[in-house]
């Protein structure tokens, strides 16, 4: 006999007979928006090549798709086990029984804590004080800034804008477009990046989701119109998103950005001149701060056939929440985990700044229809920055809807 | 069929009716209805139930869970009244109507242009329309992603060669100028449409026998009287398809606006096929979503039937 | 001599045609060679300065593009296999009759196409998921597409059996054919041409198919090049570049077969018949 063909055999056979001898092999399926460069892919795969009878099968799925296609697979018995979803809209599905209620299950646990948790994150995976998820990771937006175009028009480098006014005038001083630069870049889009941009400067102005009209939002939203008015920043503001908004500050074309850290390692290779980062600018000196809070949760459906082992494969990615800087440039949502050095100044400084951000990041939401609410403040910031609404009128229109879905 | 022929299978037919249905799949209709109807029950199977499922969705309260199932809360018309009180409705129906005119026109006028073109002969002309039908090919998810980079306001490279030649001063904000928004996805749809429209037309001036031409031209027509008086009525029938296809396109057409301006700013480019998708998938709101299909259905219903009759027209006149 | 001239003028004017419609493709293969920044300069460049050769094998073997690429070719040749089986028959009736059946069939075949993908998708979903096609979700995408490009392709097609003189197959009939003899031995050999080059358009459409295969076919080893070309492009991980190499891997060997191609389609869907 062929030797290559025994060996074939002898490998099929033990295939075969594998599963028998280990314990009984589980499937579960993860979907998530992580690619190979994004931890949920690696730690994924990490964890289905243990020895533990558990394989995944991972599914990639983009941003945009995640809450339809887990909707659609949900609704016909076609759920995967474990997905990771956006924090707004985690009570979409915890409210309705889609996610499983873990509370029990984490209480147990030795590897997951909720008290290591920041409270924004954890509130965002919890539902009628029960929980139904575990925080995948955090973010939060600052105030990237050009240090060189400060210093070439005479403003201090290390004295970024603090409140607002100091940041318009600081975007009028940079502004310079004969040479194609605009004094500010943010995003204004009329999708959750608009509200996640938005939301914060509300919130820092005494507003908030449920009280969006306030005299601080109006002001807030007017200072927004003004810097598109004054094309401080560029008019396609409306329409791009964060990441395309960061890119044009690293090309030299806006002198600041309001972003978050998933910017760093990007800008790190593309930006070639001097950067820092400062805290969002707040209405006036002494003003409270806040930030958006962003990012993911994990959460396992109610109709997993496999609870125990989705969950042990969520508590293998929570143990490993300390490689999520180092490795892929996130943010874990815990107050327990150090973050090392990383021996790049820019980083490491950029990192300070986040982290002390984080302490005033709120949730949006958590409320089972907050797509809606969403909805109505981008169309606020649409009608007003369009120049089709007053802010106050495009606020007062917003906060009727939102009282609406409120009740 | 010939009548004698008719007769004589109609006899063999007369002794038992299986014999009578094999002969019929053999002879007659039956073979025709087969050919027919199998498609058709295909068609209707894949694409008549989810219409069917988007209409009976309209009339009823749908909730993100309840979509493995026809049996929702029934609600008759309130969807409708829901969605025409909605300030947004009738802009975006009337972007809408701009949308398939300007595109099915621009569509339409470039292409036949171009079909006309390349029936005049030159050294290569085959092949450089052949270039032409690129756009066929190209996946509306790339063409998306490309004008996004011509159309962009401050780097975009259609700014910058207008800018070059004087035509404008200021960089036009294609995405993001409500003036213009509709118009950078019609830029975009235009040009994705124009190889499809080019391709038709080319075949129908193909098939047009070339003796009539140098008859007219016996008869003292020049260029432009030809046209008129030979070209355009012997492609009717091409016509109707290409512009009947082009609706369907048209309405079709989701890709370029999820790419280049999310129906944004301020809904100024929001046309009511993609409302209907962010209804459904960015709010949930599934039933209004639906609703906004079946006005589209009844729409194009109106349409095709204005298509059916100039087609049986064309056949019989 | 004049004619030359003009000739020669003809020709110009049609390559300024085509370099001007043909420009977003030359955007798509030069943005590709851009570094991340250079995209988004003021004033664009026209020629990449530094262009990035490396980022087509880069990309290439970032995710198995050879897998990806033979999925969209099974299912694009299955949706033209299947489109022109359902399909021909159907365009050689519509142009044989003509009565007012016809014209409801034709209506039908129109009608049914008028939502996108994107608000058919969920219906689909639902009747496959209950049919348990998703188990096969290639077939099942074939199968979702079929009934999307069949209308297209019955139109074309029926324009070519119009073409076929009635009278060669009456003749056929006489000769002691039955109809389907006619059918398969007269009419069909006649309209091969346009057979044929319609398929091959219903094959490029496919090829670029996105929203059906996205959400019906999860498993990524059978998943088509247009999902893998989204994978790219997330808010936070748009690599432009790459995503333009990825499309110019995507589509060039498509192109390059559709340009040498093109006149054997234009001529097939125009001989009709009698040629």
């Amino acid at each position: 006999m062929d030797k290559r063909l025994f060996g074939a055999l002898l490998l099929g056979a033990t295939m075969l007979a594998g599963p028998a001898f280990a314990q009984e092999n589980v499937t579960i399926t993860v979907w998530s928006l992580d690619d190979e460069n994004q931890p949920a892919l690696n730690l994924a795969r990490e964890f289905s090549e243990m020895d533990n009878g558990i394989t995944v099968e991972y599914r990639q799925i983009q941003f945009d798709d995640v809450v339809s296609e887990s909707m659609r697979a949900f609704a016909t018995g076609q759920a995967p086990d474990i997905i990771a979803v956006d924090n707004p809209e985690h009570a979409l599905f915890a409210s309705r029984g889609a996610f499983l209620d873990i509370t029990d299950m984490v209480a147990q646990s030795e590897v997951i804590d909720p008290d290591n948790y920041y409270p924004g994150p954890l509130n965002s995976v919890t539902w009628d004080g029960r929980l139904y998820g575990v925080p995948k990771a955090t973010n939060t937006i600052a105030l990237y800034y050009n240090k060189d175009m400060f210093e070439a028009k005479g403003l201090d480098p290390n004295d970024p804008p603090e409140t607002w006014d100091e940041l318009v005038d600081a975007a009028r001083t940079l502004n310079d477009p004969a040479a194609n630069v605009y004094g500010l870049a943010f995003s204004a889009k009329a999708n959750e990046e608009g509200t996640f941009q938005f939301l914060p400067w509300a919130q820092m102005a005494g507003g908030g989701y449920d009280n969006i009209n306030t005299e601080g939002a109006v002001e807030a939203l007017e200072i927004w119109k003004t810097i598109i008015d004054e094309k401080l920043a560029s008019p396609d503001t409306l329409t791009r998103g964060q990441w395309d908004s960061t890119g044009t500050f690293n090309s030299g074309n806006a002198a600041m950005v309001i972003s978050g850290p998933w910017e760093l390692n990007r800008m790190l290779e593309e930006a070639k001149f001097d950067w820092g980062v400062a805290l969002l600018p707040v209405p006036e000196e002494g003003a409270p701060r806040s930030s958006a809070m962003g990012d993911f949760n994990w959460a396992i459906f109610s109709t997993s056939e496999h609870p125990e082992e989705a969950f042990q494969a969520l508590e293998y990615f929570a143990s490993q929440d300390h490689r999520l800087f180092p490795e892929w440039g996130q943010l874990p949502a815990r107050s327990d985990i150090e973050l090392p050095e990383t021996g790049e100044p820019l980083k490491d400084a950029a990192l300070k700044v986040f982290l002390e951000q984080l302490q005033y990041a709120q949730p949006r939401g958590p409320h089972p229809e907050w797509p809606k609410i969403s909805k109505a403040i981008q169309d606020a910031i649409q009608a007003t920055l369009t120049g089709q609404m007053s802010a106050q009128d495009a606020l007062d229109n917003a906060q009727a809807t939102i009282d609406g879905i409120l009740g | 069929m010939d009548i004698s022929q008719t007769a004589i299978a109609d006899r063999r037919r007369e002794a038992n009716p299986i014999s009578r249905f094999l002969a019929s799949m053999r002879d007659g209709r039956g073979f025709d209805i087969l050919l027919v109807a199998v498609p058709l029950a295909f068609l209707i199977a894949l694409s008549g139930l989810p219409l069917v499922y988007n209409v009976v969705m309209s009339f009823q309260q749908v909730d993100m869970f309840s979509l493995g199932t026809f049996w929702r809360p029934w609600v008759g018309f309130d969807n409708y009244v829901a969605v025409f009180s909605q300030p947004e409705t009738w802009p975006i129906l009337r972007n809408t109507v701009v949308f398939v005119v300007a595109s099915i026109a621009g569509q339409f006028l470039i292409g036949f242009a171009l079909a006309l073109f390349f029936t005049m002969d030159f050294p290569g002309a085959g092949y450089i329309r052949g270039l032409f039908l690129v756009s066929w090919v190209m996946p509306g998810l790339v063409v998306g992603a490309i004008f996004n980079w011509i159309l962009a306001g401050d780097f975009g490279v259609l700014n910058y060669v207008l800018k070059s030649i004087g035509l404008i001063s200021e960089n036009i904000f294609w995405r993001s100028d409500i003036a213009f928004s509709l118009w950078a996805v019609i830029i975009a749809n235009v040009w994705l449409g124009t190889a499809f429209n080019m391709i038709l037309l080319a075949v129908g001036l193909a098939s047009i026998p070339k003796d009539l031409y140098e008859a007219a031209a016996l008869d003292g027509a020049n260029a432009w009287q030809r046209f008129w008086t030979i070209t355009l009525p012997m492609m009717r029938a091409t016509i109707g398809a290409v512009v009947s296809l082009g609706l369907i396109f048209t309405l079709q057409q989701f890709d370029l606006f999820a790419s280049i301006t999310s129906g944004g700013p301020n809904n100024s480019s929001n046309v009511a096929q993609y409302w209907a998708w962010e209804l459904s998938f960015r709010q949930y709101d599934f039933a209004r979503g639906a609703t906004i299909s079946t006005v589209m259905i009844l729409v194009v219903m109106i349409a095709a039937t204005i298509y059916v009759r100039s087609t049986r027209h064309e056949v019989r006149g | 001599m004049t004619t030359t001239w003009t000739q020669r003028g003809l020709l110009l004017a049609a390559l300024t045609l085509a370099a001007l419609y043909l420009f977003p493709l030359y955007w798509m293969y030069v943005t590709s060679l851009k570094t991340g920044s250079e995209i988004f300069a003021t004033p664009p460049a026209f020629v990449p300065i530094d262009p990035q050769w490396g980022v087509f094998q880069y990309v290439w073997g970032l995710r198995g593009m050879g897998r990806f690429l033979w999925n969209s070719v099974v299912i694009a040749t299955g949706t033209m296999v299947l489109t022109a089986i359902l399909g021909t028959g159907c365009a050689y009736v519509l142009a044989r009759y003509r009565n007012i059946w016809i014209d409801i069939a034709l209506f039908l075949v129109l009608m049914l196409q008028v939502l996108p993908a994107s608000l058919m998708i969920t219906p689909i979903f639902v009747g496959f998921s209950q049919l348990g096609l998703l188990d096969t979700p290639r077939f099942a995408v074939i199968l979702a597409l079929t009934a999307k490009t069949m209308p297209f392709f019955v139109i074309l097609v029926r324009a070519t059996f119009m073409s076929v003189p009635s009278e060669l197959e009456e003749a056929a009939l006489v000769d002691g054919n039955s109809r389907i003899g006619a059918f398969w031995f007269v009419a069909l050999p006649l309209a091969r041409n346009g057979i044929l080059v319609s398929a091959i358009l219903i094959f490029m459409q496919a090829f670029g198919e996105f929203v059906y295969s996205k959400s019906i076919i999860q498993a990524v080893d059978l998943q088509p090049a247009s999902v893998g070309l989204n994978a790219f492009m997330g808010p936070n991980t748009t690599e432009w570049n790459n995503i333009m190499a990825y499309a110019s891997i995507y589509v060039t060997p498509i192109l390059a077969i559709f340009v040498l191609l093109q006149r054997r389609i234009v001529s097939g869907l125009t001989s009709g018949a009698l040629k």
